[in-house]
C-alpha cells in the first residue's frame, strides 16, 4: 500500500528529472554547430545525406522545438542517449561502463558516514556538555571546512608520493585485473576523503537533533518511571533520526557535487569525471547523458531515503504529511 | 564571554586575510605573473617565502592576488543570489496561497539538481570569464536563502505589531520594508555568511575542475588546479598554501556562523 505521502515524493521526482531533462535538451540547442551531426558523433564529413536525413526524423529536428524536444525525449526513455562526438560510441554504452565505479563510490563512502555519523552523533549527543559533545562540534566545522579536493591532493601527496603505499589515480590498474584487492586499494583514497569531510556535519546534525529529543517532557517521563537507560536511546535515536533523515536528503544533490570534484581528481572512472571531460572536450552528447544519469541517481537516492524514513516514522505510515 | 572572545577571534583573522589581499597589490614582493626560468619549482626560501611555481612565479604573490579573485568572484555573487533569494522568497512568504505553494514547489525541485551540474551546463556552451563564473554561483546559489526569508516572512506576518500595521493602513512596502526585511535581517545575515562560503567552494572547485576561471588570472581555484600535477613531483608548497587560505577563510567564516545562529531561530530553519 502506497501512502499519499510516498505518492507525493514520486510526483516531485518525475518533475526533478524534467527539469534535468529541459537543461540537458537546452544543451542540444544551445550547443554551436549542427544538431544532426552532434548525434552521428562522428566526422561531419563522413555523414552522408541518408543518415543525416534518418536523424533529423528520429529527432524531429525539423519541426517546431516543442516537437523536437518531446522527440529527444522519447528517445532519452528509450535509452538512445546519441552518440559521443569524441569517442563515436554511443553515449549508453559509455555510461554502462562507468556506471558501477560511480555507485561503487557512492555506497562506500555513504555507508561508512552513516554508520560513522550515527555512532559519533549518538555518543556525543547522549552526553550533552561532555568532551564529546564539544568536540564533535568542532571537529564538524572544521572538516567540512576543508575542501574535500584539496584534502585529496594532501593524501596524494602523503600517501602516494612519499609513501608509495597507493595508487594516486584512476580506478584499477591499467590491465584492469588486479581483482578486489586492487580495486580496494584505488577505492581507499577517494572514498577517505569523502567520509572525512562529509561525516562530521551529518553527525553533528544527529547529536543536535538527539540533544532536543532528550530534553522532551516524553523523555522525562519515561526516566522517572524508571525504563532503562538502553530503550531510552533507543527511542530518543529513532525519533531524532527523522530530522537526520530529512537532512541526508537535502545534502545529497551537494554531496554528488563534491564526488564530481573527487572523482576528477583521482581519475576514479565514474560519472562524475565524464561529466566534467565532456564539459571539457565539449562532448555535447556526452554530456546530455551523463546529466540526465545523474539526475536520475539523485531523485532515486532519494526516494529510497524516502522510503526509509516511511519505514521509520509511524506519522508517515498512518497517512500523514511532514 | 568565551564565544565572544572566540568570536572576535575568527572575525579578526577573516578581517586580516580580507585586508591581505586587498592590498595584494602593494604587499605582493613581486609581481604575480612575473615568470623566472630559472627559478621553475624552487622550495620556499628567504627571497620567495612560499617557494615558486613550475613557471617561476611567486606563490606568495599568486596567493594574496588569487585570494583577491576568488573573494571578489564569491562576494559578488553572493549579493546577487542575496537579491535573488530575498525578492523570491519574500513574494512566496508575503502572499502565502497558491503562490507560495507552486513557488515552493519549484525550489524544492530546483534544490534537488546539484548546482554544480547547471553551472557545468552553462560553462560548457558560454565558457564565461571571472564576472560569467560570479553570475552562474550567483544564480544558482539563492534557494536557502529564499527558504529562509520565506520562513521568516510568515513568522513575522503573523505579529502583532505587522498585524498592526495593516490595521493602520500602512502601505504595503512599508510593511514590506520598514517590518518584514528589517526584522529579518538577522537569519539572512547568518545565511548569506554561509553562502559565502558556499560560493568560494565553488569558484575553487570549478577552477580545479579547470572549468572555472581563465588560467591567465590567479585564484585559489585554479592554483590548485596546477599544483596537482606539481604534487606528483614532489613540490608540495605549491598546493599547501592556497588550501590553507581556502581552509581558513571558510573556518573563519563558518565559526562566525555558528556564534552568530540563534538557538531559538534554528530550529524553524532547519
Amino acid at each position: 500500500m502506497i501512502s499519499k505521502w510516498v505518492g507525493k515524493r514520486m510526483v516531485m521526482g518525475i518533475v526533478v528529472l524534467f527539469i534535468v531533462s529541459f537543461l540537458s535538451f537546452f544543451i542540444m540547442q544551445a550547443a554551436p554547430g549542427d544538431p544532426a551531426t552532434a548525434f552521428y558523433g562522428g566526422n561531419a564529413q563522413t555523414l552522408t545525406a541518408a543518415e543525416k536525413e534518418r536523424i533529423t526524423r528520429a529527432y524531429a529536428l525539423d519541426r517546431p522545438v516543442a516537437e523536437q524536444y518531446l522527440a529527444w525525449l522519447g528517445e532519452t526513455v528509450k535509452g538512445n542517449l546519441g552518440t559521443s562526438s569524441k569517442e563515436g560510441r554511443p553515449v549508453s554504452e559509455i555510461i554502462m561502463e562507468r556506471l558501477p565505479n560511480t555507485l561503487l563510490l557512492f555506497s562506500v563512502t555513504m555507508f561508512f558516514i552513516v554508520i560513522g555519523s550515527i555512532w559519533l552523533g549518538t555518543v556525543a549527543g547522549m552526553r550533552a556538555g561532555s568532551i564529546w559533545d564539544k568536540g564533535l562540534s568542532t571537529f564538524s566545522i572544521a572538516t567540512s571546512s576543508i575542501p574535500a579536493f584539496w584534502l585529496g591532493i594532501l593524501f596524494i601527496y602523503f600517501f602516494a608520493v612519499t609513501l608509495g603505499v597507493l595508487p594516486s589515480s584512476g580506478s584499477s590498474d591499467v590491465d584492469g585485473n588486479g581483482g578486489v584487492v586492487d580495486k580496494v586499494r584505488h577505492l581507499i583514497m577517494p572514498a577517505s576523503v569523502l567520509i572525512v569531510t562529509h561525516v562530521g556535519i551529518y553527525a553533528r546534525f544527529l547529536q543536535e537533533s538527539i540533544k532536543i529529543e532528550n530534553s522532551q517532557y516524553y523523555v522525562k517521563v519515561a526516566r522517572a518511571n524508571g525504563v532503562t537507560e538502553r530503550s531510552i536511546r533507543k527511542g530518543i535515536v529513532r525519533n531524532a533520526s527523522i530530522p537526520y533523515l530529512n537532512y541526508i536528503a537535502i545534502t545529497i544533490p551537494s554531496f554528488f557535487g563534491g564526488s564530481i570534484i573527487v572523482e576528477s581528481l583521482f581519475a576514479w572512472a565514474g560519472i562524475g569525471q565524464l561529466t566534467v571531460k565532456a564539459v571539457a572536450t565539449k562532448d555535447f552528447p556526452l554530456l546530455m547523458g551523463s546529466i540526465m544519469v545523474t539526475g536520475v541517481l539523485v531523485v532515486v537516492t532519494l526516494f529510497i531515503v524516502d522510503l526509509i524514513m516511511y519505514a521509520i516514522d509511524p506519522k508517515l505510515r498512518k497517512g500523514g504529511v511532514r | 564571554m568565551k564565544s565572544r572572545k572566540t568570536l572576535w577571534f575568527w572575525c579578526c583573522l577573516l578581517g586580516l586575510i580580507v585586508f591581505l589581499t586587498v592590498f595584494s597589490s602593494l604587499l605582493a614582493p613581486f609581481s604575480p605573473n612575473k615568470m623566472n626560468m630559472e627559478e621553475v619549482y624552487s622550495a620556499p626560501s628567504s627571497e620567495h617565502w612560499l617557494g615558486t611555481d613550475h613557471l617561476g612565479r611567486d606563490v606568495l604573490s599568486r596567493l594574496l592576488e588569487g585570494g583577491k579573485v576568488t573573494l571578489a568572484v564569491a562576494s559578488s555573487s553572493v549579493i546577487l543570489s542575496l537579491v535573488i533569494g530575498v525578492v523570491y522568497g519574500g513574494i512566496s512568504g508575503y502572499f502565502g496561497g497558491v503562490i507560495d505553494t507552486v513557488m515552493m514547489r519549484l525550489l524544492e525541485a530546483l534544490i534537488t539538481i546539484p548546482s554544480l551540474i547547471i553551472i557545468l551546463v552553462f560553462q560548457a556552451i558560454i565558457q564565461g570569464g571571472m564576472w560569467g563564473m560570479a553570475l552562474l554561483i550567483g544564480l544558482t546559489g539563492w534557494l536557502v536563502t529564499a527558504r529562509i526569508v520565506r520562513s521568516e516572512f510568515i513568522r513575522l506576518k503573523e505579529e502583532e505589531f505587522v498585524k498592526m500595521a495593516n490595521m493602520f493602513g500602512t502601505p504595503v512596502w512599508k510593511i514590506l520594508w520598514g517590518h518584514l526585511l528589517r526584522n529579518s535581517i538577522p537569519a539572512i545575515f547568518v545565511v548569506t555568511l554561509f553562502n559565502f562560503a558556499g560560493a568560494i567552494f565553488m569558484e575553487v572547485s570549478l577552477s580545479f575542475l579547470g572549468i572555472g576561471i581563465p588560467p591567465a588570472i590567479p585564484s585559489w581555484g585554479n592554483m590548485l588546479y596546477y599544483a596537482q600535477n606539481d604534487i606528483l613531483i614532489g613540490a608540495w608548497w605549491i598546493a599547501l598554501f592556497p588550501g590553507i587560505m581556502i581552509f581558513l577563510t571558510i573556518l573563519a567564516i563558518n565559526f562566525i556562523g555558528e556564534a552568530w545562529k540563534n538557538p531559538e531561530r534554528r530550529r524553524v530553519n532547519d
